[in-house]
This record gives structure tokens, sequence and C-alpha cells, in this order.
């Protein structure tokens, strides 16, 4: 039972310390809500008509979810100007379901200081959506207090990932998942609590390290299955770079400097970008970043797995593969479509990708 | 070999213009305009600037920098037949085919040497997503600086004065590339003939709209993206009152109505590549292309003493840019002062941006009484080109928008 009314969510940009200040509880829009099992619920298929076929199928799924009543009532809808996607869902939204509070939330794709305080003017815009939505307009130690909770829950998970990257996390990296899951279904609180109870447990005796480290990037995978699918495959995750994982609960870097809102503004957009958001300082930055992070964890190769039709990172791969590839880590790229058979159809690359790093020792 | 490609086409159409130099020759002085600018672009002497499509060029023009927005390239690729040689380069680079092929065709000629390298580059946020990014690959190959434009998604004055100040702040940024700030005089002059222009091209538009049309379905292909290229220059003005001329004797002469059975509106991109689609739809079918989405002029003319907050303005008002709605609001304005009779809408193949609203513009054209055809083609690719699938697409539309007039 969740007391609190829902604010829905589809991109990890969005600010969600605000909307819980403001007294809802953020929703994340997933593309299923039946993970792994194809035969369970599925519900129709018809958002590419109103678009096309040819759009990320995160936004489909979506999509076709709202059209078909699948989500619980939600008091509102945030969705971030963060790219032709998410744009095309807000106009698909608005269309289908107009009687909806929705709001289009811009997202800078740099931290410049002009941009930043662009942002601020933003936020200021989703206080005022929420409290048209029946939210309570936040004070500055209300503000100060949900800012705090995410920053928690983003410590606590990054615990959680050292010891699924040591091996000795009971379930591993889908147990880090299906707590990130958790975390944008329903209130925070119930979140850190169950973060809390993780690491208080003992840590499992450590598992002998099998398979090939790899690191993880790209953008959904949200299905806990789909790593132990990595781990059938002899592919040893050692960090990952998702939307939907480590780049959902963010740690953020504040500078002390102007009012709450600005700070959270700066410190919002300096977060691990994702590929549409970028320092034009310098460009094709991002190669140099998942090198750099895949290095740290100790990987000897990189996974992507972006979305199918994702142009933020299908015009980015080519870069991102040349970078790793001067870095000397080898790439495998796998397009998914927001469902675990696809996933599984790749389980031959994967096995082989894995196969080839073990073979270069 | 592109250098070589526009100094060709430069000489034979000034020969062709000189020969008959009591002609306006409309489309002669665009493509020569057009032929011009590819020579400055490609002559490894100029300071050029790559650049998203809703750049303020005449900004750029008052700067001396020669700019133009990537996916021209690709188009000019397309034109002159290179591209799918291109488009194999960047595949091979591991671009994926899902990608649009404007972005694809200029990343394989960059990889190629095709492709100048630029002094540095100017980004924008819309009109969509792959364009960016494919600039932020242009910008890491040729390791040069690149400045981006986040275009607010409001477009009202808040999102108009904000854009304002990124575009001092992109002054800035050119003259800290070229080493020539600024002139205020130059800028002053560059906006009143873009103000020149754009009244010309409102005649243009205005002769376009008549029953039955002066024009050819080719005559504008291009001309609303293409034109702000020369804005600030004198060569936009001639070329718009070219135009107005050859439209007005036209206008003028007697008119064959059974040439024009049935009025189209022409959605976003035309096909790039030589085809004879709109050759087909003319001579078989008597249906014209007598308006294309993106020619129009929906922005105020620019005050010369607030120069950056008119062309923000005018950088917002691109129907590519903001919501779905907005743009459907915008194409039903067209059709009916065009008093369309049906829509073609070619879904590039890897367009999230048009392409990926299809179903949502075909609805919104549809409730106001305008039947849409989406073709599924690829604008820039020619490799899976298939004349006789769209032909019959085509005929079977045609006969549909028939029976409606009966």
């Amino acid at each position: 039972m969740n007391p609190q009314p829902r604010i829905g969510f589809a991109c990890s940009y969005t600010p969600l310390a605000l909307i819980d200040a403001a007294g809802f509880s953020p929703y994340r829009l997933l593309p299923t809500r039946h993970w792994g099992d194809p035969t369970q619920h599925r519900v129709p298929e018809i958002s590419g008509a109103l678009l096309h076929d040819n759009v990320c199928p995160h936004v489909l799924r979506i999509l076709d979810r709202a059209l078909a009543g699948d989500f619980p009532p939600l008091a509102g809808v945030v969705l971030m100007n963060s790219c032709d996607a998410m744009r095309r869902l807000a106009d698909a939204w608005t269309a289908t379901r107009p009687a909806d509070a929705l709001l289009v939330l811009d997202l800078p794709s740099a931290p410049t200081p002009r941009l930043a305080a662009y942002f601020r003017g933003e936020l200021e815009r989703l206080l005022d959506f929420l409290a048209a939505c029946g939210g309570r307009r936040p004070t500055g130690d209300a503000m100060a207090a949900a800012i705090q909770r995410y920053q928690d829950l983003a410590s606590g998970l990054e615990l959680l990932r050292d010891r699924a990257r040591r091996g000795v996390l009971r379930g591993g990296w889908a147990t880090i998942q299906e707590t990130v899951n958790a975390s944008v279904a329903g209130p925070v609180e119930e979140a850190l609590a169950a973060v809390d109870a993780l690491l208080v447990e003992p840590e499992t005796a450590a598992e002998k390290m099998r398979g090939t480290p790899i690191y993880l990037t790209g953008n959904v995978l949200p299905d806990p299955n789909a790593f132990a699918l990595f781990a059938e495959c002899g592919a040893r995750i050692v960090g990952e770079d998702l939307c939907t994982g480590s780049r959902q609960h963010a740690f953020l870097e504040f500078d002390g400097e102007g009012d709450a809102l600005a700070q959270f503004a700066r410190a919002w957009l300096s977060r691990p970008p994702c590929a549409r958001t970028f320092d034009a300082g310098a460009p094709g930055g991002a190669a140099d970043a998942i090198a750099a992070a895949a290095k740290a964890c100790g990987a000897r190769g990189v996974v992507a797995h972006v979305m199918k039709f994702c142009d933020p990172y299908l015009g980015r791969l080519p870069v991102i593969a040349d970078g790793l590839r001067r870095a000397g880590l080898p790439l495998l790229t796998i397009t998914g479509d927001c469902t675990n058979g696809a996933l599984g159809q790749f389980r031959t690359r994967l096995e082989a990708f894995a196969e080839m790093l073990e073979a270069q020792l | 070999m592109m250098r070589a490609y526009f100094d060709s086409l430069a000489s034979h159409l000034s020969g062709q213009i000189a020969a008959h130099p009591a002609q306006p020759q409309a489309r002669r002085r665009f493509n020569l305009e057009i032929a011009r600018l590819g020579q400055r672009l490609f002559s490894a002497t100029d300071t050029v600037a790559w650049c998203g499509v809703p750049v303020p060029f005449d900004l750029l023009n008052a700067m001396d920098v020669n700019s133009c927005f990537g996916e021209f390239v690709g188009a000019m690729m397309a034109s002159a037949g290179a591209a799918p040689a291109m488009l194999r380069s960047a595949e091979d680079a591991g671009w994926f085919t899902d990608s649009c092929a404007y972005h694809r065709a200029i990343a394989g000629a960059a990889i190629q040497g095709v492709m100048p390298a630029p002094h540095f580059l100017v980004g924008a946020t819309t009109p969509c997503s792959g364009g960016l990014a494919a600039l932020e690959n242009l910008a890491r190959h040729f390791r040069k600086d690149l400045f981006v434009l986040h275009f607010p998604y409001d477009c009202g004055e808040r999102g108009a004065r904000d854009l304002a100040g990124q575009l001092e702040e992109m002054t800035a940024f050119v003259a800290a590339h070229t080493g020539r700030p600024l002139d205020p005089l130059r800028l002053r002059a560059a906006v009143e003939k873009g103000n020149d222009a754009r009244a010309a091209m409102i005649d243009v538009y205005r002769l376009a709209a008549r029953k039955p049309s002066p024009l050819r379905s080719h005559d504008l292909k291009d001309f609303g993206i293409v034109m702000p290229l020369f804005f600030g220059t004198d060569a936009a003005v001639d070329v718009a009152r070219a135009y107005v001329d050859e439209l007005s004797a036209r206008a003028a002469a007697p008119a064959n109505p059974s040439a024009e059975r049935l009025r189209l509106l022409w959605i976003q991109n035309r096909v790039q590549f030589k085809n004879a689609l709109t050759q087909i739809m003319e001579d078989e079918y008597h249906a014209k292309v007598v308006v294309d989405e993106l020619n129009d002029v929906n922005w105020a003319p620019i005050d010369p003493d607030e120069p950056f907050l008119g062309m923000a303005r005018r950088m917002l008002a691109i129907p590519l840019h903001g919501s779905i709605a907005r743009r459907v609001e915008h194409l039903g304005r067209l059709a009916k002062e065009y008093a369309i009779d049906g829509a073609i809408h070619p879904c590039h193949w890897g367009c999230r941006q048009g392409t990926g609203a299809k179903g949502l513009i075909q609805q919104g054209l549809r409730d106001l009484g305008v039947p849409m055809l989406g073709l599924e083609v690829d604008c820039v690719d020619p490799r899976n080109f298939s004349e006789g699938q769209l032909r019959t697409r085509l005929e079977a539309f045609f006969e549909m928008l028939d029976r409606q007039q009966q």
C-alpha cells in the first residue's frame, strides 16, 4: 500500500528529490512489469501507429502501458526534454490522455553557468507543477531533507555495488537491480530501509570469482534477470553505467554557492552523463569516461546495451568504440527492445565475447 | 572530390545564366549560390564552421565565417550520387543503419577525408538528437572546438531571451576562434539584408499559394531550409527576388488548370538523390507540390537594435522545434493557405523527429480534413529505393484524393 500520491517519470534525469519534497512518491514508468516471463500479461503494442515503429522501444512500450491503463493512478507525469523519443512520448501522451497533468521539463545538454541558471528556472517550474498537482511547496529544510535522503540512497547503493563487485552480495547485481527498481516504485524511505536491510546482512562467503570481468554501459536495462544472464554467459559484471542502474541514483556534488535550487541545478547537470548530455569542451568525452571507469574497476571488456533506435547512443557508439579500442578494451554492442527475449537472442554473442576475452589472457 | 563537383556545378550554372540574361532563372541562381557556398566550404582557405540546422547563419556571415549545417553536405553527397560510398564507410566504422543517413553520410565523408576540417563547430539541440551527436562526432574527429546552443523547449519570451544570451556567448566563441570580433555595423547590415530577404520570400510564397500555382514541384525544393545559409548577404535577397520575378511572370501567363488537379503539401525533407517521383506526380497524375513544410516565413522582422533577441525568436519559430501539436498547427495553417488536397510525408528512415511523429501528424492533419500519405523512404540513401513500390502507393493516394474531389 502506497499512501503517497505518485508522480510518473521516465528518465533518470528527473529530479526525484524535489518530487519527494513536494509530498509525492516518484514512480518510474518502466516498459514492462513482468520480467523474464514472456507468457505473462503483455499490453497491446499499438504505439507504433501513433508514432512510428522506428522510435525507441523504451518509449513505445511505456506509451503502450499508458494507453492500456497499465500504470497505477498518477497525480501527474514529468517527462524530461532529453531526446527526440522523450519529446515524442510527451506529444503522444498529451494527444491520447489530455486529462493527465503532464510537464515537459527542459534539460540543458551541458552544465554551463548560463544553462545551469536556466535549469534552475525549470526546477521552479517543476515545483509549480507539483503544487498544481496537489503537492506542497517545500520549504528549504524539506528540500534539503529530501535531497539528503536521495544522497543516502545513492551512497547505500554504491556500497551494495562494491559488495557485488567483490562477490559477497546475496543475489549479486540482480539484487541491486531489484532494489533500484523498488526504489522508483515507492517512497524513498522504503528504499532506504531496503538498502539498510541488505547492508546489515553479513557478507556472503566470497564466491569464486568466475567469469570475465566486464563493464556494462548503456541506457535502459531494468530487468534483474538480465544480470543473471550475463553471469550465465561467463561475463562477470564489475561496474555499470546504465540509466536504470547507477545513473538512476547518482551521488551529487554541491558547490555551496547561491540558493538551494541553484546549487541543485548545477549539481544535477554535473551528474555522470548519459549520451545525450555532454561537455561541449570535450567532444566525445563519453568514450574516455567509459574507458576510465571500465579500467578503474578492472574490466577487461565493455558491453554496451542500448535501446534500438536510440539516437543519442547510436550517434556516439562509433566514438565510444574507437575510444575503447585505443584504450585496449574490446566492446560488444547489444541493441535491445525492452524484452528479455531480445536479450536472450544475444546469449551466443555474450558467451563468445566472454570466451574471446578469456582467450586473450 | 566535392570541390571539383562544386566548381563544375558553378561553372555550368554561370554559363547557363549568362546565356539567358533576360530570364530570371531563379532555380539556377539558387543552385549557383549553393555551388558557390560549396566552393567556399571546400576551399581549404576560408574560415569554415559546421553547424546545426537552425544556427543563425546571418550572424556567422557577418563574422566572415562560411558555415552550413552538416545535413547540407549529406544532401549534396546524395545529389551528386556519392552518398552510398560515404554511408558504407560510416557503417564500416560502426555506424548503425538505424541511424539517420544524413548524419551517417557526413560521418563517412569525414572518415574518407572528403569533408574539410572546420575551424570550429556550432551544434544545436534542435531539430534532433542525432544531429547534435553527429556534430559532436565531427568535433572529436577533427579535434576542433564545439559550441552548443540549447534550444529551450519553451518557445515563448523566456526561452527567446535565454537563447539570445546564448547567442552572445556564441559570438564571443566565434570571435575567439577567428580572431575577428563582431563589427556591430556589419551585424546591422546583415540583419537588414536578412529582413529584405524575408520580405521577398513572403512574396515568393504568396505567389506560390495562388490557384493555380505558378510553381512546379521542384522549384522550391529545399528552398526554406537552405535560404537561411545566405541570410545577411546580398545573395539571399537576389535569389528571392529572382523567384518573385519568375513566378510573377508565370502567374501573368495563361494558366492550364488541368495541369494542377491536385495540390500537395510536402512534409519536412525532399528525397535528395536523383529520382523521378515528383516528375511522375506531375506528368501522370497532375499532382503538384505547391508548398513544403519548411517553406514559410513564420518569424517577425528582426530589429537591428536587438539582433540577438530577434534571431532567437526566429530560431524558436522553426516548425521542427517544440511539440508536435505546434507542428501540426503550422501544417494546418499551410494546408489552408495553399488550399491543399493532400499531404505527403516521406518518412525518412532514421529520423526520430519527423518520422517518429508520423502517426500523430497523420491524425492531426486528418482532424483538419487533410489526408496524408506516409512514404517509407530514406531521403539520402538510395540503396533501398524502390520507385515501383512508391509509385503504387502514390497512385492509390491520388486515386483516393480524386474520389474525394468528385
